[in-house]
């Protein structure tokens, strides 16, 4: 059997079928109609992905100056020149795939897993170019302080980013969840990178980098929360 | 002009406050997505309770809808989104995973020759969740890929991929009948 006929039975079994009741359309009519108001749509999408990557740096900057600007001081100009527009660049990803998921049936360039592993990779290449020392002293006790300092920088940032959109409407909590997190989590990575002096190659590829997929994965786990607690309402 | 033209405009209208511009929405959009919902394999009554639901959300939302930018796909994700919640409700109602598991079996297994099963429904019975609505927005409702990939939250590509795997079912279900779907429905 060929498409086009699989396609004519499909279109005669739809045309066939007569469904909806006239009243339930005028239900639906007398529903809204109490309601019926002006409403002020959403900022353009640009504007409010610039938005989200300020607050981004902004949190950043706003963390790294109450915890000491170490880390950017020792850089050379190599590695600020490829650490921090690295960063950037893939903020503005994080804050367009945010948005995206943030409006019903936007269209989707990049799924919130692509762009989580994007991140993570895109990180672990570029610090792993710059940064040679192979000593691991105080790995783990030195790692988790950072791996927490970065998650803790996450959680503003991610809040913030969240009031920004709160008027969006999320068709897939757990997807804009996520989303948000790695847009979080890179905000945290930045402060790290800002702050943090250790410059041993295992620290950063392990624990600064891990603050992103950690971060995105409590985003997630936040949103099915919420999800589930608005199911649970009945709302 | 094409429907979806005026959806758009109407859409507007509807943001500025135009509740004439909202009614004709609900009657030109109302009946594809309540056929949008029986095609999931939903009862009537669901169906019905469902489309008001989603209305409601349309109508709260309606901020979120961003002007130039295709309607449809706006309309279908805001559906797409009320009847996964409803499946989720029912899946903490029901008593076990078990039992859900012999309900979703059964609606999947429907019989053609079901008395009170429609043609669309039964057409579509072999298909999964997903599969279905994919067909339902792309085949049924006239949408192009893209809208449906919008509506979906997922890529062209994906889209293709589920088309592509529904119409092998498709077929194999109306070929294992012959003559059964050619007279435009279950004999």
């Amino acid at each position: 059997m060929k498409d086009e006929e699989i396609d004519k039975v499909l279109k005669e079994a739809a045309q066939s079928a007569q469904y909806l009741d006239q009243s339930v359309l005028e239900r639906i009519d007398d529903s809204i109609k109490t309601s019926m108001r002006p409403i002020r749509p959403l900022p353009p999408l640009r504007l409010i992905a610039a938005g989200l990557v300020l607050i981004c740096v902004a949190v950043s900057l706003a963390g790294a100056a109450h915890a000491g600007f170490f880390g950017i001081a020792k850089m050379n100009l190599l590695e600020r020149s490829l650490i921090f527009p690295a960063l950037g660049l893939l903020a503005c990803l994080a804050a367009v795939s945010f948005v995206g998921q943030m409006i019903p049936a936007s269209r989707l360039r990049l799924s919130p897993s692509a762009l989580l592993v994007l991140s993570s990779a895109a990180l672990l290449a570029v610090f792993a170019v710059l940064f040679r020392d192979y000593h691991t002293d105080h790995f783990v006790p030195a790692g988790i302080a950072c791996l927490l300092a970065g998650l803790l920088q996450a959680i503003p940032a991610g809040l913030l980013s969240w009031l920004m959109l709160r008027r969006g409407f999320a068709v897939n909590p757990v997807s804009a969840g996520l989303v948000a997190g790695t847009l979080a989590g890179l905000a945290g990575v930045g402060m790290l990178e800002l702050h943090c002096p250790n410059f041993q190659a295992a620290h950063i590829l392990v624990w600064h980098t891990a603050v992103v997929p950690v971060s995105a994965a409590l985003g997630a786990a936040l949103g099915w929360a919420l999800s589930f607690r608005v199911r649970s309402d009945g709302r | 002009m094409h429907s979806s033209d005026n959806s758009e405009m109407l859409m507007v209208r509807y943001q500025q406050g135009d509740f004439a511009a909202a009614a004709v929405l609900v009657e030109r959009i109302g009946p594809r997505l309540h056929r949008f919902f029986v095609a999931q394999s939903m009862s009537r009554a669901d169906a019905d309770d469902l489309l008001q639901e989603t209305w409601l959300r349309i109508h709260k939302v309606r901020h979120t809808y961003r002007s130039g930018e295709p309607a449809l796909p706006w309309f279908y994700a805001i559906a797409r989104h009320i009847r996964v919640d409803h499946y989720r409700k029912r899946i903490r109602a029901a008593a076990g995973e078990r039992e859900l598991e012999e309900k979703s079996k059964g609606a999947s297994s429907a019989s053609p020759e079901a008395g009170t099963v429609d043609e669309l429904e039964a057409l579509l019975a072999p298909l999964s969740l997903s599969q279905r609505e994919v067909i339902t927005m792309l085949k049924v409702e006239g949408m192009s890929l893209e809208e449906v990939a919008r509506a979906t939250s997922s890529t062209v590509g994906s889209v293709k991929q589920k088309v592509h795997r529904a119409y092998k079912k498709l077929r194999e279900s109306i070929g294992a009948h012959p003559g059964r779907w050619k007279s435009g429905g279950p004999a």
